[in-house]
């Protein structure tokens, strides 16, 4: 089975500064990988043990994204494809076209996954976009998934109910944290990811850009605590009085 | 007249995002459609009434949904089409804006236009910072759940659209119920949040008194509802679940990451318990505690109880 798992490499949103006008500082931003990548690679890896086959990993990425890159292939995967763009500077559509393009170069796969959301900007756009691009069948945030034979039973979270579905392969998937527990590379398979192929390309080269209009970001800010930041001392009857003392004169306890 | 169109698998987000429609459609000079799909439902007609699409089931899956809606935009042309930031929501917009080659503004609150463009404003890097984003028409926007406050109703009329069968190869198989969350985090003026401080799901039921002698519901972090599955999904705050602002907010054993601090960082006071002094939900805090919540909590009922 040929399982395709996309990655991002997402700004990191602990380490990101803030300027004097509480713009966040872009350029030269710290990266990891997006948090719920790694439920969606854990889960190819799962897939792949199960019914064989390999999972090359794409990334619509800059330079630095190599790192991210890197981890996915310690984690297990097979190779690599990195598109270059800057994430930042395209849309959800532009990037769902990219990934679609290099997937359909080097495919066909069974199964595509990502993950629900990728975590600096979580919009949840990027799967279902890849699914109708590729023209496979989607199932958005699948927590469990059995694949047989040609076709696959998942289960989706939704909101208030859990949705048993069945799809024929090949099928686009995205994946909810609560579908598995991320394993943890070895400092062997560190150091064995060196070596694993990784396939450079750029974006305008797999799908030309145009004939739409993108989404732009014309600014963004940030608003400063105004927390009182009181802290409250004492043994745990004393401290607790005096919370209940506090927030009765604040007015929002009765 | 130029057409914004509103859908929602959801009564009651339909009409909320109705109302952020209804903020586009004065922007641009248009008039609001809520799209009914295969059926008619209980919820609102806008200024522009309602749409029935005819043809897909009334209870499609998101793709089937998606192909209904993407067919009848090609014919009518509305300038844009906006769903609620649903997990359903979030897979129709995407799917129809990827059909109709359109960009898709995502998770916006405070929607506008003007003649060319829609916009709105979102949470990036897990609410650390807040982006104006915008989008020429036509376009497609999944709207923040509890932004809006639910649109009262216009007065157009029911016009119907025939669209043809659409099918999907996905098919639903079983549906079964979360266990059932009652409460409405949206409305409480007191949340106590519980977070993993809470060692195992029996616990919670001291956090659910304390949240009922404060008058007030019960909340948690995501982990709780998401990866443990002790609360269901909607009791979960912050960014991937309810934005909430009660006049009381208490966080019980949660460490305070963005993502859970955007979804209660407008609440009125803030207090907090945790037992690591530098946890970040204290600098979200106006009071905190350090300690242990299997000694404040009771300790705070029983305070509360000499008072009554
Ligand atoms: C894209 C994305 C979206 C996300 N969306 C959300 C979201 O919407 N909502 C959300 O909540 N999270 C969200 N998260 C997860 C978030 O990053 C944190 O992992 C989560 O909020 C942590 O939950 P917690 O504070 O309960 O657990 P932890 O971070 O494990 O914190 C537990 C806290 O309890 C304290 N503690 C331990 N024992 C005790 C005790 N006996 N008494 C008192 N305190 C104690 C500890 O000191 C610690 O601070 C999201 C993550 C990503 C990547
Ligand atoms: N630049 C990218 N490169 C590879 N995969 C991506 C990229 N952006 C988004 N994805 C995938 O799409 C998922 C959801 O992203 P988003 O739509 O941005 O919330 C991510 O978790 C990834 O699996």
């Amino acid at each position: 089975m040929k399982v395709a798992v996309c990655v991002k490499h997402a700004v990191d949103e602990t380490e990101l500064k803030l300027d004097q006008g509480g713009r966040p500082v872009l350029g030269g931003a710290a990266g990891k990988m997006s948090t719920f990548d790694k439920n969606a690679v854990e889960e190819a890896l799962r897939l792949k043990s199960k019914h064989q086959g390999e999972v090359a990993v794409f990334m619509v990425g800059t330079a630095d994204s190599k790192k991210t890159m890197k981890e996915a292939l310690a984690m297990g995967a097979d190779r690599g494809v990195l598109v270059s763009a800057d994430p930042a500077a395209i849309d959800t559509f532009r990037t769902a076209e990219v990934l679609a393009a290099a997937i359909r170069r080097s495919g066909p796969y069974d199964v595509v996954i990502c993950s629900e959301g990728s975590s600096d900007t979580y919009s949840g756009q990027v799967p279902p976009m890849l699914g109708e691009l590729l023209g496979v069948p989607y199932v958005g945030y699948a927590r469990k998934i059995e694949v047989s034979g040609q076709s696959a039973k998942i289960e989706r979270s939704l909101e208030d109910s859990v949705e048993t579905v069945e799809s024929p392969l090949p099928l686009a998937v995205s994946v909810v944290s609560e579908i598995n527990e991320p394993r943890y590379p070895t400092l062997i398979q560190i150091m064995q990811a060196g070596k694993k192929p990784i396939e450079e390309l750029a974006a305008d080269a797999v799908a030309p850009a145009g004939g739409y209009r993108q989404v732009s970001v014309p600014s963004m800010s940030s608003q400063p605590s105004t927390r009182k930041h009181v802290m409250i001392e004492g043994t745990p009857e004393e401290a607790a009085a005096k919370l209940v003392d506090a927030l009765v004169k604040e007015g929002v306890l009765k | 007249m130029k057409a914004v169109w509103v859908y929602s698998e959801s009564d009651a987000v339909s009409n909320e995002v109705a109302s952020a429609a209804v903020d586009v459609a004065k922007g641009a000079g248009a008039e609001v459609q809520v799209l009914e799909l295969g059926a008619q439902r209980p919820g609102v007609f806008a200024s522009g009434g309602k749409l029935l699409l005819k043809g897909p089931p009334s209870s499609p899956t998101p793709g089937a949904a998606a192909e209904a809606i993407a067919r009848a935009a090609r014919e009518l042309q509305p300038i844009a089409i906006l769903t609620g930031a649903t997990r359903t929501g979030r897979e129709v917009a995407s799917r129809l804006a990827a059909k109709l080659r359109i960009g898709c503004i995502a998770e916006v609150s405070k929607l506008g236009a003007d003649g060319e463009s829609i916009f709105g404003e979102r949470n990036v890097f897990a609410g650390k910072a807040v982006a104006r984003v915008s989008c020429p028409f036509p376009a497609a926007a999944t709207v923040k759940v509890g932004a809006y406050p639910r649109l009262a109703g216009g007065n157009g009329g029911l016009q119907e659209k025939d669209v043809g069968a659409v099918s999907d190869p996905v098919k639903v198989v079983a549906r079964e119920a979360k266990s059932a969350g009652a409460v409405d985090l949206k409305s409480a003026k007191v949340i106590v949040s519980a977070g993993r401080g809470v060692k195992k799901k029996e616990d919670l039921a001291i956090l659910e008194e304390l949240a009922k002698e404060m008058h007030g519901a019960l909340g948690c972090s995501r982990p709780l509802s998401a990866d443990l599955g002790w609360l269901p999904e909607e009791h979960h705050i912050g960014l991937t679940g309810v934005t909430v602002k009660p006049e009381l907010y208490l966080a019980v054993g949660i460490s305070g990451q963005l993502q859970h601090v955007a979804g209660m960082k407008d609440s009125k006071v803030v207090a907090s318990i945790n037992t690591d002094k530098d946890a970040p939900i204290f600098q979200a805090s106006d009071y905190g505690v350090v300690g242990d919540l299997y000694q404040v909590v009771p300790a705070i009922r029983k305070a509360l109880a000499a008072r009554a």
